[in-house]
């Protein structure tokens, strides 16, 4: 029996298995593991400061040692593992996605219309009007040791909204403002919060200007297709639109793009491989994706009491699927730390609701999935939103790679990837380049 | 194109979710920023911080007069803050359920905490029969002998102790010297925990206690609870067949032990397992023993610091009742319950999805100025608490309420009239036997400014430094 003098922490007794003592039934069993602790790893480090720099560590010993591992501080469960985290998102009999973004879902502040075919229609028309001269207007801008994270990553979607809502000059930079606002008021910090409330009311009144003059002179934009959306019910108002756009895929591309530079000019045997052979910048972008997700972790709710990795999660836990994590699982991916851009168990098709389309394992990295809603076929219909965003991407780097064949890291930067609060996106701030 | 980034306010300060809140004078909160309409806003992380347990009062008077429910992003969960929100919580069974398997649950068990309705309400009739009524107060004696026992402990040579003699006087640390050891003992005792495991229980005891919450010490909480898990189910084995009694100071029998009662209680016809046993004792022992020594200490402090009140005690110890209750309403180390919402609620304008963590902060309840007048104040005389015998209610025919630290409703704690007569009587004996009693202020643990004592905030205070003269025995 352990006494009061004998009991040493320190000497590994800890990491035995607790044997199960007496007679239990197994609801009772199951419930006395809710409190399983796991060595070396305490709640704290969750909200720490490491979390936003380098979260891998903590998550690879979430991964390997607690692969449901309770959260008391941030009262959630973190599920860790490639299959776990995967089959979390496909679970829709036992899991709901609230909206992370804090209003969506919340029928004064919009409906999310960017699944409507004519909506889907005009994004990628558009995308595919204006992608080439927007790109080559931002490369002819990159001057003397530019910073690719923000004159080029963070531009390119903004430039694209820009194209597509019909914006220019200062009213694009009035809404990319705005929208950057809104972006970051997501998480738990009330002022941010309030601030973000703001930008998303004057988002909506300036929205509400265009919608009401594009109703009455519809072009092939954005805003005219939502202005003469046919819905049951009620008519498109501003605050739709607001929503549209805030629930595209944005900070994926921003967050995206910027990785896989960062990966690219960090790793430059990577960089050579892609530039020997330009077809493989989709490889690279899908890599990218899976080695450094911007967004981190997206979160699901149990809709009711399920037992689920050998314990019971309570009705309306919060489940936080770590896409960081799961993307480095060695259970699905060889040397799963390393960036490579020719990986062969990757898949590199597009994950259809669900994640091994090929049989290969894709990398999570758009909070749910987002696959389109839309079927295959027909033949005709718009690409999906993942679609977009990924050729978007493809065609940004392949272009930066023609027109500056030697880039490379300018001298003496030491890039960082990082959150800038914890639960924001984890990218690359700061990019300087030398275009050789 | 201009920076977009630059159209952001800096929000950034501190990049991380940990922030370092500088300590505030008492009372009085840390500026976290207002809304546009001048509404204080609450920082999450507070939380968290070493300032909001020392001073936690100013920030829950914040939530409740601005947040009546305030939904906390970062750790994923709702403050309820008024009085009449939680008393209205704790009896609605059915839209507030039980079964959130709080951070306790690990250690403790499948506990009686984690029950509701006709399942709840059978089981607690088993156990809360020994804690109540006649089989109380047959036991009241043995609380009292066993408070002078560990009295007459202070004075023996070998210092068991650690009291310091200097002529006359002697000084004491409450805790060391009384109120770790008496609850316990209480406790053990009412369970049939025999004599010679008494050690080995205040361990499993502190182990536990360490364990609670997901802290570090966690696993070793584990450990204890199946060490002591192992013990008890040596002691129900043996009891299922050969139950143990109290017996009152005569000698006669009162009723069986909490734990031979348990081996023998039928629930639907089945009897209990071990497992339900062993979580019962769990709870018993962490609901028993640490909330009631934090009482006594807290007593203590607080009367020590009002001499006025003390005087008023010593002179008429019916008063005892009153300042026992006046001071779990003031500072109560238990600072709420966790409930599940069992449906999508709307509580003052914020909606919280089915299933949410919802905590019932009772130490806000206390504090809440639309209840209490001048809620800050300590006053064994104040008329507007309720702190005559505890009722499940909650409030008297006037309508006077009584403190929220037991809760109210079918979840009131068991406990609640043993800790009482534990508390009154343990502090009766120790002022009969006190001659002359103060604050031995140069040991006591000071606030941040180094010059006057900490305060309780939340929980209870560590150490109680006493310089007391004892009265002469005959």
């Amino acid at each position: 029996m352990i006494g009061a003098g004998t009991y040493d922490p320190g000497t590994g007794a800890e990491d035995e298995p607790l044997a199960a003592g007496g007679y239990r039934t197994y609801e009772v069993f199951q419930r006395e593991r809710v409190g399983e602790s796991a060595p070396d790893l305490t709640p704290r480090q969750l909200i720490g400061d490491e979390m936003l720099t380098d979260p891998y560590p903590t998550l690879a010993k979430m991964r390997e040692h607690s692969p449901c591992y309770r959260d008391w501080i941030g009262n959630r469960f973190w599920v860790t593992r490639y299959d776990d985290v995967t089959s979390v998102f496909a679970d829709d009999a036992n899991y709901r996605s609230r909206s992370a973004r804090g209003w969506a879902g919340v029928p004064q502040y919009g409906r999310d219309l960017g699944s409507e075919l004519p909506v889907l229609w005009a994004r990628s028309n558009r995308i595919d009007a204006h992608l080439e001269r927007i790109v080559e207007r931002m490369i002819a801008e990159l001057r003397d040791r530019p910073d690719l994270a923000t004159a080029f990553a963070a531009r390119l979607p903004l430039e694209l909204w820009g194209a597509m809502l019909d914006l220019a000059g200062d009213d694009l930079a009035a809404f990319s403002g705005r929208l950057w606002r809104m972006r970051r008021s997501t998480g738990w910090d009330e002022r941010s919060r309030i601030d973000g409330h703001r930008a998303r009311a004057e988002l909506e009144v300036s929205m509400g200007v265009l919608l009401e003059a594009r109703r009455h002179d519809p072009g092939d934009d954005l805003i005219s297709a939502l202005a003469t959306l046919e819905l049951v019910g009620e008519p498109v108002t501003a605050a739709d639109v607001v929503a549209t756009i805030f629930e595209s895929d944005d900070d994926t591309l921003h967050g995206g793009v910027a990785n896989l530079w960062f990966q690219l000019l960090t790793n430059r045997e990577q960089l050579a491989v892609v530039e020997r052979a330009p077809r493989l910048a989709k490889q690279a972008w899908h890599e990218a994706l899976r080695h450094s997700p911007p967004v981190h972790t997206a979160a699901r709710f149990a809709r009711h009491e399920v037992e689920r990795f050998g314990r019971l999660i309570p009705d309306g836990a919060l489940v936080a699927c770590s896409a960081a994590a799961a993307n480095r699982d060695p259970r699905v991916f060889a040397d799963p730390d390393r960036f490579l851009v020719e990986r062969p168990d990757l898949c590199q098709r597009e994950p259809r609701g669900q994640y091994r389309a090929d049989g290969l394992a894709s990398g999570i990295a758009f909070g749910l999935g987002r696959p389109s809603v839309h079927p295959a076929l027909p033949k005709e219909r718009p690409r999906s939103s993942y679609a977009i965003v990924r050729d978007i991407a493809v065609t940004a780097t392949r272009m930066l790679l023609d027109a500056h064949p030697g880039i490379r890291l300018a001298d003496g930067a030491s890039p960082k990837l990082r959150s800038l609060r914890l639960g924001e996106m984890y990218t690359c701030w700061e990019l300087p380049v030398d275009l050789g | 194109m201009t920076n977009p980034f630059d159209a952001v306010p800096d929000l950034d300060e501190p990049w991380g979710a940990k922030r370092k809140f500088e300590h505030m004078p008492l009372g009085r909160a840390v500026d976290m920023g207002s809304a546009d309409d001048g509404t204080p806003l609450i920082d999450p992380r507070i939380f968290d911080s070493s300032e909001f347990r020392r001073n936690p009062y100013p920030y829950y008077r914040i939530m409740r007069d601005h947040y009546p429910v305030f939904h906390d992003r970062l750790h994923n969960c709702y403050y309820v803050t008024r009085y009449t929100d939680i008393e209205a919580a704790y009896f609605d069974e059915i839209g507030f359920n039980t079964i959130p398997k709080g951070s306790s649950s690990g250690v403790l068990g499948n506990t009686q905490l984690e029950l509701s309705g006709l399942e709840h309400r059978r089981r607690r009739n088993i156990y809360g029969r020994h804690l109540v009524g006649a089989a109380l107060t047959k036991r009241l004696p043995a609380l009292r002998s066993m408070a002078e026992d560990l009295i007459d402990q202070w004075s023996l040579p070998d210092n068991p102790k650690g009291v310091e003699v200097d002529g006359d006087t002697m000084v004491v640390e409450l805790g060391r010297a009384f109120a770790n050891e008496f609850p316990i003992g209480v406790v053990a005792q009412v369970l049939g925990i025999p004599g010679d495991a008494r050690q080995q229980f205040n361990w499993w005891y502190d182990a536990m206690m360490a364990g609670l919450g997901g802290s570090d010490t966690h696993h070793d909480g584990l450990l204890a609870r199946q060490d002591l898990e192992n013990y008890v189910a040596t002691l129900v084995e043996e009891r299922r067949t050969a139950p143990t009694y109290l017996y009152d100071e005569d000698g006669n029998e009162i009723c069986k032990d909490i734990i031979s009662e348990l081996c023998h209680a039928e629930i639907d016809g089945d009897v209990m397992s071990t497992e339900e046993i062993t979580s019962f004792v769990a709870l018993v022992v962490g609901g028993g023993g640490e909330t009631t020594r934090g009482a006594i200490l807290n007593l203590w402090y607080l009367l020590l610091q009002h001499p006025d009140q003390y005087q008023a005690v010593l002179d008429d110890p019916s008063l005892w009742k009153a300042a026992f209750h006046e001071m779990l309403r003031h500072s109560t180390s238990i600072g709420g319950q966790p409930r599940h919402n069992t449906f999508d609620i709307e509580l003052h304008g914020v909606s919280i999805p089915a299933g949410s963590l919802v905590h019932m902060v009772d130490v806000s309840a206390n504090h809440d100025d639309r209840v209490f007048d001048e809620p800050e104040r300590f006053d064994i005389f104040r008329d507007d608490l309720y702190s005559d015998k505890i009722l499940r209610s909650g409030h008297d025919q006037d309508g006077r309420r009584s403190h929220m630290a037991f809760g109210v409703g079918p979840h009131l704690c068991p406990g609640a009239w043993i800790s009482e007569q534990e508390t009154v009587i343990g502090a009766r004996v120790l002022s009969e036997r006190f001659a002359n009693v103060e604050l031995a202020v140069d040991r006591m643990p000071t606030d941040i400014d180094e010059m006057s004592l900490a305060p309780i905030g939340l929980g209870s205070i560590r150490q109680l430094w006493l310089r007391v003269e004892m009265t002469r025995q005959s």
